[in-house]
């Protein structure tokens, strides 16, 4: 007789995960909807100002976010090997760059299989350097491949400080306005600047919103498993100036408020042994395994860096404030002692007893300063970490036992030092 | 009463019995690691030798790679706690452990409690580890266990410029046909693995004193090859490939309330 296999029910999804679902559909469902009529419908890299596009009313999808969703589900590899095999771009790239790159010149195929979340085909590029100077690259190939204009936004690198010289933000100041005089020319629009303006201050009260939760979570414990801001965090990508984002952080807010009251957490019912940060970018493809194996040791990533890229902050209608944050968004746009210092900083606020470090192999800028930010963590915050090989969306990278090992390792020394401590 | 620590490795498993009070009663060790059949020998391996009775282990925790998959075990612990606890042991001053196992190669800091404050693994590449050095024995035609020795008659160290384990081996059979001396090509595969090995140690930080454990420690080549390049002198213990199985038996007789 073959074995009955015990079949667990699906755990619910909270209100605020299902609303995320929806929107994401509904972005999806638009960009589709606008492709289909022959209307302009863009690809953008992840810290563009969306505000110009949201303003206008044209659909954007974004390609990282993309290829975290399609690494996730472990749907990305033929789009990688088509990439690397029939386009010949070489491993040593960005995954995520790969699989679109393989992806865009899929799409164009007659009759190809889509693979959901399925992004239409762009008649229009956004591109922002400002988190990674690969994007360039990445996004010129697809502008070739495609035949189709790009809108860049050339934040220029803060090499020698953290506060950006006047010139740097003169210079993208104006490329936001050379921007929207083209765009309105591409479009056939006119750009509604009260409505501009109305996006500004949604995209601020999201922002803040998103701060606010995830402050929540220094709580101890934690309301929250630290990997559900990887999930929360795509409302700000996708939906930076929407009011459906604002619903949702509001939801969001009022759930963990309500775990804060009742004693419980997102995390579940195995209890909270140790409190560790996470640096680099999620292990898109392996993140099932890297919970459930956190959750084997008691280990919650309460707090990482990445889900704060997007905290773009100005005050509406000041077009040269806007500029500035978004010249200095992303964490590589600072050094790596300001980098640490912040990291520092979020350590102990969020009570954190280790540091856990994806070296991705993937992203060469975050991997720079990884085992010198381990030295200055170590001595700032002296906690222990480690660092593990990974991929944000390469599954050939990552290796079970080696993350396992050296996770348990980093929970011995945590547990010797709790011990010593009492 | 015993407890046993039971190392799995990527090459060879290794068991250590003791004793209540903390003292080596029998240490068995085969070459065959995680995967293979390598736990099941050397269970019986260490029974069979020390005429113990499983009724008489009082606890079993075991560590490496393979560690999850032993049915006999009552715990486990990581390869880095137990290397630890292990050289310790053996050393009681090391405060630097250098371990090459057969496909890790860790560098582990200790404070002056002996409680370990940062520990280094390597990528995910066998350059540097044993499995490195049982291809490039095999490329020779000589047993790993003779690279040490052979080494000593080296005249010169051929410079092994390529670290990748695969394209090393084609490297050493174009010097091969080159008619280099297959010691002097042993002694450069030792300086390959030490520069790999040391610039690992030296990103985690070096306190004296400082010990190599793990099975390739017994290859004097690689000992000398390290200590030339962090330039300093490396303890090596005549059990250092039990390390691991030695911290994992102290472990479990911690966990049994033996202090």
């Amino acid at each position: 007789m073959s074995e009955v296999k015990e079949v667990k029910p699906k755990r619910e999804l909270p209100l605020s995960r299902i609303m995320v679902n929806e929107q994401t559909a509904q972005v999806y469902a638009e960009a589709w909807a606008a492709s289909e009529k022959g209307e302009p419908i863009g690809w953008s890299t992840a810290i563009f100002p969306q505000e110009l596009c949201e303003t206008f009313g044209v659909p954007l999808v974004y390609p990282e976010n993309n290829a975290a969703s399609i690494s996730a589900k472990k749907l990305g590899e033929p789009f990688i090997e088509h990439a690397e095999g029939h386009m010949r771009y070489p491993i040593n790239i960005c995954s995520y760059a790969r699989l679109n790159l393989g992806m865009a010149d899929k799409i164009i195929e007659p009759g190809w299989e889509k693979v959901e979340p399925a992004m239409p085909v762009p008649t229009f590029l956004c591109l922002a350097n400002n988190s990674c100077t690969q994007l360039m690259k990445w996004y010129e190939n697809l502008s070739r491949n495609l035949n189709i204009p790009i809108f860049f936004m050339d934040c220029l690198y803060n090499y020698d400080e953290e506060e950006p010289a006047p010139h740097k933000i003169k210079y993208l100041k104006k490329q936001l306005e050379n921007n929207i005089k083209k765009m309105e020319v591409l479009f056939n629009k006119k750009f509604d600047w009260d409505k501009f303006l109305e996006v500004q201050k949604r995209s601020q009260i999201n922002r803040k919103l998103f701060n606010e939760i995830v402050a929540l979570n220094a709580r101890k414990p934690s309301p929250m498993n630290g990997f559900d801001l990887f999930n929360y965090m795509s409302c700000l990508v996708l939906c930076r100036g929407k009011a459906s984002t604002t619903r949702i952080f509001e939801q969001l807010k009022r759930e963990i408020e309500a775990h804060i009251q009742n004693g419980t957490s997102t995390y579940g019912s195995t209890p909270e042994a140790y409190r560790v940060h996470w640096e680099g970018i999620a292990c898109w493809p392996n993140l099932g395994f890297n919970l459930k194996t956190l959750r084997k040791y008691g280990v919650n990533c309460v707090m990482n860096g990445y889900v704060t890229a997007w905290d773009v902050a100005y005050e509406p209608g000041d077009l040269e404030g806007m500029a500035k944050a978004y010249q200095c968004s992303s964490t590589n746009s600072f050094s790596t002692s300001s980098i640490m210092d912040m990291r520092t900083k979020s350590i102990e606020a969020f009570g954190c007893e280790g540091m856990l470090c994806h070296v991705n192999r993937s992203c060469k800028l975050m991997t720079f300063h990884i085992f010198v930010g381990r030295d200055m963590i170590e001595e700032k915050a002296k906690i222990p970490s480690t660092n593990f090989d990974g991929d944000q969306s390469d599954t050939r990278v990552f290796s079970e036992a080696q993350f396992e090992t050296r996770l348990q390792g980093l929970v011995e020394i945590m547990k010797a030092n709790k011990e010593a401590e009492l | 009463m015993y407890v046993l620590g039971i190392d799995i490795g990527s090459t060879a498993s290794k068991a250590v019995a003791m004793t209540m009070d903390k003292k080596i009663y029998a240490k068995a060790v085969v070459s065959h690691g995680t995967g293979a059949i390598g736990p099941k020998q050397v269970y019986e391996k260490i029974l069979s030798e020390s005429k113990l009775e499983k009724s008489e282990l009082k606890r079993i925790l075991v560590t490496g790679y393979g560690r999850f998959v032993f049915d006999d075990a009552d715990s486990q612990k990581s390869e880095i706690s137990c290397h630890a606890k292990g050289v310790l042991y053996l050393s009681p001053d090391v405060r630097t452990i250098i371990d090459i196992g057969g496909q890790d190669v860790k560098a582990i800091l200790l404070n002056d409690k002996g409680m370990i404050t940062n520990f280094v693994m390597n990528d995910k590449c066998a350059a540097g580890t044993g499995r490195f050095l049982d291809n490039m024995a095999k490329v020779l035609n000589v047993k790993t266990h003779e690279l040490g020795a052979l080494s000593e008659h080296a005249t010169e160290v051929v410079n092994i410029s390529n670290t990748c384990t695969v394209f090393a081996e084609s490297e050493v059979i174009s010097q091969l046909s080159k008619n280099v001396s297959v010691e002097n090509l042993i002694a450069g595969i030792h300086q390959s693995v030490a520069k790999r090995v040391s610039s690992l140690v030296y990103r985690n930080g070096i306190v004296k004193e400082v010990a190599l454990s793990g099975g390739v420690a017994l290859n004097k080549g690689v000992v000398k090859a390290l200590s030339e390049a962090l330039k300093l002198e490396i303890i090596v213990h005549e059990d250092c490939q039990f390390s691991g199985a030695l911290g994992a038996a102290l472990f479990a007789l911690e966990e049994i309330g033996q202090k």
